[in-house]
């Protein structure tokens, strides 16, 4: 799983239609954006998630970990464990919530993580060309044409498997394609005219990337970020199908990792943390439509 | 006659010839009464992962001996009392001193290439390669001196002290005669043969589609007449476990070598209709699963800390849900089924969770804030998701007596290092090879000797005990069986006593092939050896 | 990064052509020296990694391999003999595989081409018709349940996909195997052959695929939806032509220009896209080679892979900007 197709769809997307668009997101962004109901759903399923990783502690006061139950329950037929328990007898349910709070972890922190690296790249290449650009460029190339899965695979090998090197792994692999959209979006913003005016009267380079391209580019980073998070956590669950998880740390990744064993016997150990994923990366992309819809009107609703 | 050693003596050891094929006919028990087997056919063999080379007696790995036992032959093949019979040597004989062993070989053998077989071969394969490039060879034949070829057809074994050990490793799974006319002056393991081998064997190398398939075809000019049975062997290299399983499911698959599926899949294969899962084949390498400790760290050095450990876990539990009860807990370090060697008369540390807490009470280390008395860490052995699934079983099982246990995962090399390099850990659990005879596989775990920076499965938790190691040097010298066997016995009894490492199980390792195979091997190498005597009933 | 390209005069094509091959000269320099010191960060090398498969050794044997391998020697001599042999074009031996890199590339190389392609051109069908009929009924339902379905296609791993479908299709129903590229039966040729590649490819392909229809589906939406509006495309309309003819001549060729890029940039993913189908069908190919160097510290293995596979990426990108300029001078991508 790449993070390179929906951000490059995105991009010629925007290519294609978003080069006159609104300098500044308008002050209604936000009832716009609700009114959006695919962001609206989208969001809505995100912030349950977001509100279970953070109160899991609160709703379970329990080790997500512990063997509480016999194993291979199956769901819905033991009222102390609504979900079921997986080989080793424990809780799906708890781990499920638990499990939010490192797959949410790790997306967004490999999101955080690429956003600033390919960022400030990216500006620093667009802004300043030559040979800043030049050098920058090639850098890109040269992680670029590295097949990002294999270079997550490898950092993760590096650092050995946790959360942090997990996340740190797939930052490192996904930052390009953000700082090629940040470059393309700051080359286009720097020959524009309020840049330039901001330009001859004698404003730094510092206050005119904070203060006047940055915002301007702002919708962009917004919405590929979240691609982004979408894409991390799917590539967390694919590293952990391949064998490289947190083993302290249980997460929807680890959790189908671990079921993959069992998957003929009890599929539906596999099947819940996948339909988990399939609904938070859903809910990314919802959002990120919604996002790009009101950010970008001018690209129609897709 | 002197006898080499102790599971020698249901055996005389010299054997006439001919004898081979009713050897091999007792081996195989497969056969269904009213069945007949029927010759040809394919058999599609699932393996993982795929070896790096072909010739086991240079690369030897689990799957490198799964192909290469079906294209190479041993001197000896052991039989189900751990007893050698005849391979590619007809008889041999020990002499009184126990110094030198003299093999005849059979006379009507020839290389796949046509060439025949003789004694240059054998000293060859011996002297250059299993001294020189196998991983083992040079500590199990460290007394060995010199191969003489008084003739063709006869090989003479010199020692410079008796080494009943070597009757362990004389099987074709460990020792293979390789063709000495294609590897002489070369470095064995860079010469190309190795990927595209010439045997003596069953079957004849066809082709190697790298990350797909190993072809091999029945060997017509095979010395046992009559075998192989089978037209052709096909090994596919599948990595993921859940598809092997619908491989062999589908039936697309008949044979399934060491582990095929995962330990949650054996549950139900094993009431299918179509598919055996078989334990046998696996006691000559008697993979024994332990739990070591850093007895160089703080508070390991402490018996009463080991004791609480040992009593803190259910291996019973352990052996039922990680391994769906495909392991037994293990009453020391050699295996219950190894007759000849095993104690069953040792201290034992039943589970008992209260007096592992109160031993660590007394060790000073009482419950401090959250009721957590000592943070440490565990590595189990990167040999796959069930040994980390243990892992997750200690942290439960010490949580109970306050200890609480970080787990640190790691791939294969990243773990060699760690373990066997930096010793960087204060507790592992792992499983090693006890291997046929105990010097091979067992001492390693327990001689301050095998204390070896850098080397794989050695001496990991550096336990250097003077009580160990004056009785697994005493067994390395006694050249008397009974002798030998006493020392063993009592060395397993120190082993429990001093309790560097808790043994927990007996690990079953298992094959999954389709029912109408008739002649699988279940000698102790069984799991591994050639499928000469495989068919598929009418 | 793309360049403007110069349109105009094959000779001034010809010198942007070679100058682009120059730049990535360096790129590819840039990649083995990255590959070469970040690999060796790892823990381990290879000989640990064959010492732990054969279950024991001896510090004596360990010695032996790495002097064999030439692992004993320092760190830069290991990589200027590495240059070295690069400079000669050679990729050096695998010992884990007991051959060349080279072979073994080449061995995989049309395995995982014969998988991606087939997908790409799977889902490229599939996604520009459902993304033709979305924009086509945009709004209404045929739109939102294909938007909705590829969304969620889009939002599964795939390797669950692709675990499902055995489950389904090679255990319990048995139409099609379980994994491996061709019948272990072996020995066909010609069009039994390619018969029994085919029904192999089936699952895989078709797993590969739910992924990448969506981008195309969304991305055919949205063009379609954008060159609608634009002014040929009223003219055309007002002209009276008809709505059919709107669509194909005018509208869905325009449309496909930034399909044709995507698909290009997709070349490049070629060898990674992969690696967890392969794992779970057991496909032959370049990610699972790449995947399983890692974890035998294989680096001579694991650099020629990344090296052809950056290679591909360059010469695709390459390939992508001229079929761009010529399809339509008129866009510029940077």
């Amino acid at each position: 799983m790449t993070v390179v197709p929906l951000t490059k769809a995105t991009r010629v997307a925007t290519l294609l239609s978003g080069r006159k668009r609104a300098r500044r997101p308008s002050s209604s962004f936000l009832r716009r954006l609700l009114r959006n109901r695919s962001a609206a759903f989208g969001g809505a399923v995100l912030i349950a998630a977001a509100l279970a990783a953070v109160f899991a502690g609160a709703i379970f006061d329990a080790d997500p970990l512990d063997m509480v139950g016999r194993p291979y329950t199956w769901p819905f037929t033991d009222r102390l464990h609504p979900l079921g328990t997986d080989m080793l007898g424990r809780d799906i349910l708890v781990g499920l919530v638990y499990a939010a709070r490192v797959s949410l972890t790790v997306g967004f922190a490999a999101a955080a993580l690429s956003t600033i690296l390919g960022v400030s790249l990216g500006v620093l290449a667009g802004y300043f060309g030559g040979w800043t650009d030049g050098l920058i460029s090639r850098l890109t190339e040269v992680f670029q044409t590295m097949p990002p899965l294999i270079l997550a695979v490898v950092v993760v090998t590096v650092l050995s498997p946790s959360v942090g090197s997990i996340a740190c792994g797939i930052g490192i692999a996904s930052w390009p394609q953000i700082a090629r959209i940040v470059r393309a979006e700051t080359l286009r913003l720097r020959d524009s005219e309020f840049v330039q005016a901001a330009v001859s009267v004698g404003e730094g380079h510092l206050r005119i990337v904070t203060g006047h391209i940055l915002p301007n580019a702002l919708p962009q980073i917004v919405v590929t970020g979240s691609i982004l998070v979408a894409s991390a956590i799917l590539t967390e669950a694919a590293l952990a199908f391949l064998g490289l998880g947190d083993p302290n740390e249980i997460s929807w990744g680890s959790m189908i990792g671990a079921g993959r064993e069992a998957m003929r016997t009890a599929w539906y150990m596999t099947a819940l943390p996948g339909l988990a994923i399939t609904a938070v990366v859903l809910s990314l992309n919802l959002l990120a439509d919604g996002l790009n819809d009101v950010l970008n009107p001018r690209a129609g609703n897709g | 006659m002197h006898r080499p050693s102790a599971w020698l003596s249901t055996r005389r050891s010299v054997l006439a010839a001919g004898t081979a094929g009713l050897a091999a006919a007792t081996l195989s028990r497969g056969a269904h009464a009213g069945d007949v087997a029927k010759p040809g056919g394919t058999l599609v063999v699932v393996l993982d992962p795929e070896p790096a080379g072909l010739v086991a007696g240079i690369s030897i790995s689990a799957p490198a001996v799964a192909v290469s036992s079906n294209i190479f032959d041993g001197l000896v093949v052991l039989d189900e009392a751990f007893a050698p019979r005849p391979q590619l040597a007809e008889s041999w004989e020990t002499s009184p001193d126990g110094l030198s062993i003299t093999f005849r070989l059979r006379k009507d053998v020839s290389w796949h290439d046509g060439r025949p077989f003789t004694s240059a071969d054998v000293q060859y394969s011996l002297m250059e390669v299993t001294k020189k490039t196998h991983p083992r060879g040079n500590a199990v034949f460290a007394n060995l001196t010199a191969v003489e070829t008084p003739d063709p057809h006869t090989s003479v074994f010199r020692f410079s002290r008796p080494s009943p050990v070597v009757w362990a490793a004389l099987e074709g799974t460990e020792t293979q005669i390789l063709p000495r006319h294609l590897y002489e002056g070369t470095n064995p393991i860079a010469n190309p043969w190795t990927a595209k081998p010439i045997g003596t064997g069953a079957f004849v190398f066809k082709e190697w589609v790298r990350g797909d398939r190993i072809v091999l075809e029945r060997n017509p000019n095979y010395w046992d007449k009559g075998r192989p049975l089978l037209d052709r062997i096909v090994f596919r290299t599948i990595r993921d476990a859940g598809s092997r399983t619908a491989t062999l499911e589908a039936g697309e698959a008949q044979y399934g070598a060491m582990n095929p599926v995962s330990l949650a899949d054996t549950e139900r294969l094993r009431g299918s209709a179509d598919l055996t899962v078989e334990t046998r084949g696996f006691e000559g390498s008697a993979p024994m699963y332990f739990f070591d400790f850093n007895m160089r760290r703080k508070p390991f050095d402490d018996i009463r800390v080991r004791q609480a450990f040992a009593h803190a876990i259910d291996r019973t539990a352990l052996a039922r849900t990680i391994w769906y009860g495909l392991a037994e807990p293990a009453t020391g370090p050699i295996p219950n089924y190894q007759k000849a060697f095993y104690n069953p008369d040792t201290p034992q540390y039943a589970f008992d969770p209260k007096k592992a807490e109160a031993l660590l009470d007394e060790a000073g280390l009482k419950r401090g804030p959250g009721g957590v008395r000592l943070r440490i860490d565990h590595i189990p052995c990167a040999y796959g998701d069930d040994y980390i699934r243990a892992a997750e079983f200690y942290r439960q099982a010490l949580k109970r007596i306050g200890v609480e246990l970080r787990v640190r995962t790691f791939d294969l090399p990243t773990y060699l290092r760690v373990i066997f390099t930096d010793y960087d850990f204060d507790t592992h659990s792992a499983w090693y090879s006890a291997y046929p005879d105990p010097q091979i596989g067992v001492q390693r775990r327990y001689w301050s000797q095998a204390i070896k920076k850098g080397t794989p499965s050695s001496n990991a938790s550096q336990v250097a005990d003077p009580d160990l190691d004056r009785v697994i040097e005493a067994i390395q010298v006694a050249g008397d069986p009974a002798e030998r066997n006493a020392l063993i016995r009592r060395f397993q009894s120190v082993a429990q006593e001093k309790l560097p490492s808790i043994n927990l199980l007996e690990l079953k390792f298992f094959r999954v092939y389709a029912k109408n195979l008739d002649g699988i091997s279940f000698a102790p190498f069984g799991g591994y050896q050639s499928f000469k005597t495989v068919s598929t009933s009418a | 990064m793309r360049k403007p390209l110069p349109v105009a005069g094959s000779s001034r094509a010809l010198r942007y052509l070679g100058l682009r091959c120059l730049q990535a000269v360096p790129t590819v320099i840039a990649i083995a020296v990255l590959n070469f010191f970040f690999l060796r960060l790892a823990p381990g090398d290879l000989v640990d990694t064959m010492a732990g498969e054969a279950g024991a050794a001896t510090p004596e044997y360990m010695a032996m391999l790495r002097q064999l391998y030439g692992l004993d020697q320092p760190v830069w001599t290991q990589f200027l003999h590495y240059l070295s042999r690069l400079a000669h074009l050679n990729l050096g031996y695998s010992f884990r595989n007991s051959t060349t890199v080279l072979d073994l590339i080449l061995s995989r190389l049309p395995n995982t081409a014969l998988l991606m392609l087939s997908s790409l051109a799977v889902a490229l069908v599939g996604g520009v018709a459902l993304g033709t009929i979305g924009a086509r009924w945009r709004g209404r339902w045929p739109d939102a349940l294909i938007s909705a379905i590829s969304t969620v296609g889009f939002a599964t791993p795939l390797f669950w996909i692709g675990l499902m479908l055995i489950v389904l299709f090679s255990v319990h129903l048995r139409w099609l195997p379980a994994g491996g590229m061709t019948d272990v039966e072996g020995g066909r040729t010609g069009l039994p052959y390619l018969l029994d590649v085919a029904r192999h490819l089936v699952l895989p392909v078709f797993s590969l695929a739910v992924f990448y229809v969506t981008i195309y589906a969304r991305m055919t939406r949205s063009a379609v939806l954008e060159v609608r509006e634009l002014d040929f495309v009223r003219t055309a309309r007002a002209k009276g032509l008809a709505p059919r003819k709107v669509m194909s001549r005018h509208v869905l060729r325009n449309a496909l220009l930034p399909i044709v890029t995507m698909t290009g940039l997709q070349f490049g993913t070629l060898l990674s896209g992969s690696v967890v189908i392969e794992t779970v069908f057991a496909w032959p190919g370049m990610g699972r080679l790449a995947f399983d160097a890692v974890f035998q510290r294989d680096l001579n293995l694991l650099l020629g892979v990344l090296l052809f596979s950056s290679c591909l990426v360059v010469v695709s990108n390459l390939c992508t900007d001229l079929l761009y300029s010529v399809l339509d001078p008129r866009i510029e991508v940077r």
